[in-house]
């Protein structure tokens, strides 16, 4: 999610633009020169590697440029959109100012929510960033010290880093210069970029953690679920927190004086600032100011002086390893069919035999083993969980008890029912993406008649694994707590949700599972693009709305919208090959 | 005459699987090492062992006097490596792509841009050099990468798989290119599991299987030993066991139902 708040590291202003901004950072960053070469780096290789990576993430297309960039030539706008975006998020820290009564409580409430989120985007974009493989081909084997890459590699996120620091820290500087005076939002900036600093080093560390831990080849795998997670939290705490804060409480709350305080890094610089800016040198202030600044600057010292050559060496295992140990199989070992006896079942179920029925295996253990597709789907189950307690925390009236009365259970049940396509929305959008996506040849070479079979088998995978589990669930819960009444609306509901999603796939489906290179921020917009296509079922849902008291008529429907499913499944069975976009290349 | 690369008893653990178990190497200057053996049998390792990418090895690897360990990066800057996989900054140029390799040499910018110029052209992709190289067929790159390998003139080139995607002009003008660099007295370690180019054009052929020296000696030398056949059954026949023949059997067999 945060690739999508930010759009990712690629946007980039365009060419002379952002060879001045990157001109800048480089030279910047390269400023205390002589305290590098002290450290064992080789200065001349720092810039080299540097400017490289500079240069190749000038490079690194993103969707919006490389869908306009066909119509007219470079684009600056996303950029812009990026920038803006994280001036947003900055502007949204600024609740923090209405959060205590001091500028120590205002300020710890910013330092962690500034904290938190750059450690969020940096999670997700050091994969990208610190884990280039190549590297490991290209780098490693040149005469260049372990120190020079680290370092490299640290000064290459600061400079990325910045580019998103910069215009979110802005709207707390020109605040604090405001609401203060121009000195306090100079202790402020100064305070912002030792924070920044903590930060690195506290994902630094956390990686270094992790491939200590773990062995690499499960490293990736283990970031990808944190970043599940991450995503998940973030996206809960900024839809519950504030609905749980009552303000009245708020105001008058000051963290100065708590001792437990002091284990949180936000409040050294809070209280740092404090100090600082009112020239207020009394001994807890000078403490915060000493491990504010102090703190910061050796982690990082540690980070490239101690951690920095294990961490190579483990790193460049990431890939290489793992592949030479795995072409050697278990010798001797027979293995079972690895697929499940209910996927069978549900297969025989829900399939015709033949390609529709291989496609539905295939693509339900390829949502179940692709990275890619987990990275991408996954995060909608705790979207979707958080989406669903959210009322408990909004309206105090809101519980088991209001559940249970008859008028406002069709309601919430039927509603859950569509809303909770949201996941198999997501799950069919990104089905026909991979980083695999040249083994779509299978399909090609295969004497396959009509692809549509395959597409819905993908379809109906989708439908079984990502929807059919909610809807019982729901249902269960609707029958147990609103009685049995409400089936034929549950019923209805679940029908209509098929259809929906089977003329979405009819509809803009043009590419075989698993068959298309996806842009490396394409999924930027798929968390939005989620939720716009909500809009289909959410009308639905409203149509519905008005006809649930009547029972025949909802038996009426429930045959008309089975009738519309089974046409639609069947034109989706005879989509032709000439309307299938993937091509076999 | 001393030799330019000493292994001796090399091991090599990842976790509890041992992928070298005491290799021992004398390679001297101006030869073509063949180095073959079935997959897994540790070549990739031995590689990275040599480059210096991994250093948490057992036993003594020694490069034109400096012990392996010790003076890593001096031994880095003598060798030129071509890894397997085609891995490249693609949306770089191919002239950006090598100057920055050349930095990290350290070599000389101008010196660098001139040879860049000549070794790319005498590949013929003097018309691509400012082109992004993701669009570059798997050939190209491949050429990218020799002329990477080879930019800061090391004593010792160790291609993995170097004639991979490359079509048959360019593979007449890389075993030339072999040989010529060879006869200049530089070091080649050629890793490939193309029996028959192997068999042209090293002078001596180390075969291992399980992280186990198993023949070394010259293709002369091997077939006295192993019979006058080809490498290819020289290797079959020392690497394989006898269900290799009975494979294509029951893979014909399997239709029988």
């Amino acid at each position: 999610m945060f690739k999508s708040l930010f759009g990712s590291k690629e946007n980039r202003p365009s060419k002379p633009r952002r060879n001045i901004i990157n001109r800048f950072f480089l030279n910047a960053v390269l400023l205390p020169s002589s305290l590098y070469k002290r450290m064992g780096v080789n200065v001349s290789h720092l810039k080299s590697i540097l400017h490289t990576k500079l240069l190749m993430d000038d490079r690194r297309p993103n969707t919006i440029q490389q869908t306009r960039a066909k119509k007219d030539g470079n684009i600056t706008g996303a950029t812009l959109g990026t920038m803006l975006i994280s001036a947003l998020m900055g502007a949204f820290f600024l609740v923090s100012f209405f959060a205590g009564k001091d500028y120590v409580t205002h300020l710890t409430i910013y330092f962690s929510m500034y904290i938190f989120l750059l450690a969020s985007s940096l999670i997700s974009d050091f994969t990208s960033v610190l884990i280039d493989i190549r590297d490991n081909y290209i780098i490693l084997p040149k005469p260049v010290t372990d120190r020079t890459v680290v370092t490299a590699r640290l000064l290459h996120i600061i400079i990325h880093v910045s580019k998103i620091v910069l215009p979110m820290s802005l709207p707390g500087i020109i605040y604090m210069a405001f609401k203060t005076n121009p000195w306090g939002s100079i202790v402020f900036m100064i305070m912002l970029i030792f924070s920044s600093l903590l930060t690195i080093f506290i994902i630094n560390a956390l990686y270094i953690f992790i491939l200590r831990v773990t062995t690499p080849q499960k490293f990736q795998s283990i970031i990808s679920y944190f970043q599940i997670f991450f995503a998940v939290f973030l996206y809960g705490s900024y839809q519950i927190v504030p609905r749980m804060i009552d303000r009245a409480n708020l105001e008058g709350y000051s963290i100065t004086g708590n001792k437990w305080a002091w284990s949180a890094p936000p409040y050294w610089f809070a209280t740092a600032w404090q100090g600082l800016s009112k020239f207020d040198f009394e001994a807890a202030n000078i403490a915060a100011i000493a491990l504010s600044i102090v703190f910061p600057l050796a982690s990082i010292y540690v980070v490239i002086k101690y951690f920095a050559p294990s961490f190579n060496q483990k790193l460049s295992l990431i890939n290489s390893s793992n592949a030479e140990q795995e072409s050697v199989p278990v010798k001797g070992k027979r293995m079972g069919s690895t697929t499940p006896a209910y996927v069978k079942m549900m297969a025989e179920w829900f399939s015709k035999k033949g390609a529709e029925r291989m496609a539905f295996l295939f693509c339900w253990k390829m949502t179940s083993r692709s990275k890619d597709f987990k990275l991408k789907v996954y995060p909608a189950i705790g979207y979707m969980i958080v989406i669903l307690v959210l009322p408990f925390f909004t309206k105090r009236n809101f519980n088991l008890d209001r559940i249970k009365d008859a008028d406002a259970a069709p309601f919430i049940f039927i509603g859950f029912i569509y809303f909770s396509s949201f996941l198999v929305m997501q799950a069919i959008a990104q089905m026909s993406y991979s980083e695999k996506f040249k083994a779509a040849w299978i399909y090609f070479i295969t004497p396959v008649k009509a692809p549509g079979q395959i597409i819905s088998g993908a379809l109906k995978a989708a439908m079984a694994k990502f929807y059919i589990p909610i809807v019982i669930l729901v249902s269960t819960a609707a029958i147990i707590l609103a009685g049995p009444e409400l089936l034929p609306n549950l019923l209805l509901g679940l029908f209509n949700e098929v259809l929906i999603c089977s003329l979405i796939t009819y509809i803009t489906v043009k590419e075989l599972p698993f068959s298309m290179q996806q842009s490396n921020n394409a999924k930027s917009g798929s968390f939005i693009k989620g939720l716009f296509m909500l809009i289909i079922p959410a009308m639905v849902a409203l149509l519905h709305f008005l006809i649930y008291k009547f029972t025949p008529v909802v038996y009426i429907f429930i045959v008309l919208s089975a009738v519309a499913t089974w046409l639609t499944l069947g034109s989706i069975n005879n989509i032709g090959w000439n309307k299938i976009l993937s091509k076999a290349d | 005459m001393e030799p330019i690369i000493t292994v001796k008893n090399l091991w090599k653990n990842y976790g509890s699987k041992q992928v070298l178990k005491g290799i021992d190497l004398s390679i001297y200057p101006g030869q073509v090492i063949g180095y073959i053996g079935p997959n897994g049998a540790g070549k990739s390792t031995t590689v990275k062992i040599l480059c210096g990418l991994i250093s948490d090895y057992e036993g003594y690897v020694s490069i034109k006097g400096m012990d392996l360990k010790k003076d890593t990066l001096a031994v880095k800057s003598i060798i030129g490596y071509v890894p397997e996989l085609a891995e490249l900054y693609d949306v770089l140029t191919p002239m950006e792509f090598l100057t920055f390799m050349a930095e990290l040499y350290n070599l000389d910018t101008v010196i660098a841009e001139e040879r860049i110029i000549k070794m790319m052209t005498a590949f013929g992709l003097e018309n691509n050099i400012h082109q992004r190289m993701d669009t570059f067929s798997k050939g190209m790159r491949q050429k990218v990468l020799i002329t990477s390998g080879l930019l800061h003139n090391p004593d010792i080139i160790i291609l993995d798989e170097p004639l991979s995607g490359l079509d048959a002009n360019s593979v007449i003008i890389i075993k030339e290119l072999i040989s010529r660099l060879a006869r200049d007295g530089k070091t080649i370690f050629y890793c490939s599991h193309m029996m028959d180019v192997v068999e042209k054009v090293s002078d001596r052929i180390v075969l291992i299987d399980n992280g186990v020296v198993i023949a070394n000696g010259s293709f002369e030398e091997l077939q006295q030993q192993q019979g006058n056949q080809s490498l290819e059954k020289i290797f079959a026949g020392l690497t394989g066991n006898d269900s290799m023949n009975n494979a294509a059997d029951a893979l014909r067999s399997a239709f029988e139902n």
